[in-house]
């Protein structure tokens, strides 16, 4: 144990990265999430596609997916820089990008299946009752209907957030220098390998706790108002 | 820039090599999984705090943290303590494979023993009170009344950890193993086509992630109430 005192503030700037890797990632999931709801939701060619987004995204493992993104990224921004100027060297994609946005992908293939679900699952009744007192098409959407989706969707949403957080350790395999990259380094220095990873997945547990006792919060007041 | 079927082509059968690798993961690991998630279930049902409090931290912490730090933990951690090193289980502990088989059973315990948890709970106390007052034993209760409606409720989440567990296989090749995923990383150096070879990677584990599905699906059918 001792030997991680030296390494605290490295570790602290590790899980600082992990917290910003993650709330980017976090807010593409939300868009990613409602544009593949919206495309579900509308039929057609544009339903389809999403489906595919779904399953290819559901089924692919998380760590092929990054691998995917930031080489593929590399092999696609340096061709297109060849275009503009053909002696141009090799360029990638910023590992935390291509990390936040492969991992915000998939986490927006769960959450596109659980905003349609919840969109679907708001009782066909509040609907009418919102369209008899007169309310506009936009005025029941964001009133009445996306309200309690919300509340519908919140625990399963959680869910793949939590999953989110524990992916961004997967970030550190394409170069990220976040914590496990300083479990690395402390360990060629300390020899301590076993206190060092331990250290990682402490700080990880920290995280997803504190995650999922402010998601506990979240739904409870999404529920505020209906009677226990 | 193109997408280049050739590359597609002879990448495949190489990617089928490592196929097998991922099956012998994903096999032992589930089977791993479950021999763990047996004794966890056990002690999260019991009524002794003494026995639910140790499954219960062993829930959080597996289910708490990415399945790839548990792997290192185990890969690179291990090698910390020389007393370990000693025992003659060190032949074991130091092949790549076994830390994965380890370190993937012990997620899935973690996994397995939670949905085991709830569809035991979820079983109504009617069915063991009527089968009690049919005069059964505590035994064949859990045997013959209780165990086999758990299961029925147990199978739709089962699927998803399996699903789960053929994605988890992939973290492998981050500790050398030439399963898929570490073949792709293999060709895709070689080759400099990594759409190709990474989609042609992906295919394999959808293929088998649609496998899974179906065959939990089958299961279910096959044990459905009676209509």
């Amino acid at each position: 144990m001792g030997a991680l005192t030296g390494w605290l503030d490295e570790f602290a700037w590790g899980a600082f990265l992990i917290l910003r890797v993650f709330l980017v990632a976090a807010a593409f999931t939300l868009v990613f999430g409602v544009v593949g709801a919206a495309a579900r939701l509308s039929g057609g060619v544009w339903a389809r596609l999403a489906g595919v987004y779904v399953t290819v995204f559901r089924g692919t493992p998380e760590l092929l997916v990054l691998l995917l993104f930031y080489f593929g990224g590399a092999v696609t921004l340096t061709a297109l820089a060849r275009l503009a100027d053909p002696g141009a060297g090799f360029v990638d994609i910023p590992p935390f990008w291509a990390g936040a946005l492969a991992i915000a992908l998939i986490a927006g293939a769960y959450a596109t299946e659980t905003f349609r679900g919840a969109f679907l699952g708001v009782a066909p009744g509040q609907i009418e009752a919102a369209r008899a007192l007169g309310l506009a098409p936009w005025a029941i959407l964001l009133f009445v209907r996306l309200p309690q989706a919300w509340r519908i969707a919140l625990p399963s949403l959680g869910n793949h957030l939590i999953g989110l957080m524990k992916d961004t350790a997967l970030v550190s395999v394409i170069g990220l220098n976040e914590i496990m990259f300083t479990a690395k380094m402390a360990t060629s220095v300390t020899g301590q390998p076993f206190t060092m990873f331990a250290a990682v997945a402490v700080i990880y547990l920290a995280f997803t706790t504190a995650l999922s006792a402010a998601l506990a919060a979240a739904e409870r007041r999404a529920r505020r108002h209906l009677a226990r | 820039m193109g997408f280049d079927l050739a590359i597609v082509a002879e990448s495949l059968p190489r990617l089928a090599e490592g196929l097998a690798l991922t099956l012998a993961l994903i096999a032992a690991s589930l089977a791993g999984g479950a021999l763990i998630a047996g004794p966890a279930t056990w002690a999260l049902l019991r009524p002794s705090r003494w026995l639910r409090s140790p499954a219960r931290a062993y829930v959080w912490a597996f289910r708490g943290t990415p399945a790839l730090v548990q792997l290192f933990v185990i890969y690179y951690g291990l090698a910390q303590f020389e007393w370990l090193r000693e025992t003659s289980a060190w032949a074991v502990l130091r092949e790549p494979f076994w830390c994965c088989v380890l370190a993937f059973s012990l997620n899935s315990g973690a996994y397995t023993a939670e949905i085991l948890r709830g569809a035991i709970a979820g079983v109504s106390d009617e069915q063991a009170e009527a089968a009690r007052a049919l005069g059964l034993s505590r035994g064949r209760i859990f045997r013959l009344v209780v165990w086999p409606q758990a299961l029925r409720l147990a199978l739709p989440p089962y699927g998803n950890e399996v699903v789960g567990m053929i994605k988890t296989s992939a973290l492998a090749s981050t500790v050398t193993l030439a399963e898929i995923t570490g073949v792709a990383e293999t060709i895709a150096a070689e080759t400099f086509a990594p759409y190709e070879v990474f989609l042609s990677a992906a295919i394999i584990y959808l293929a088998l992630a649609w496998a899974a599905e179906r065959a939990v699906a089958a299961a279910e059918h096959r044990r459905s109430w009676p209509q």
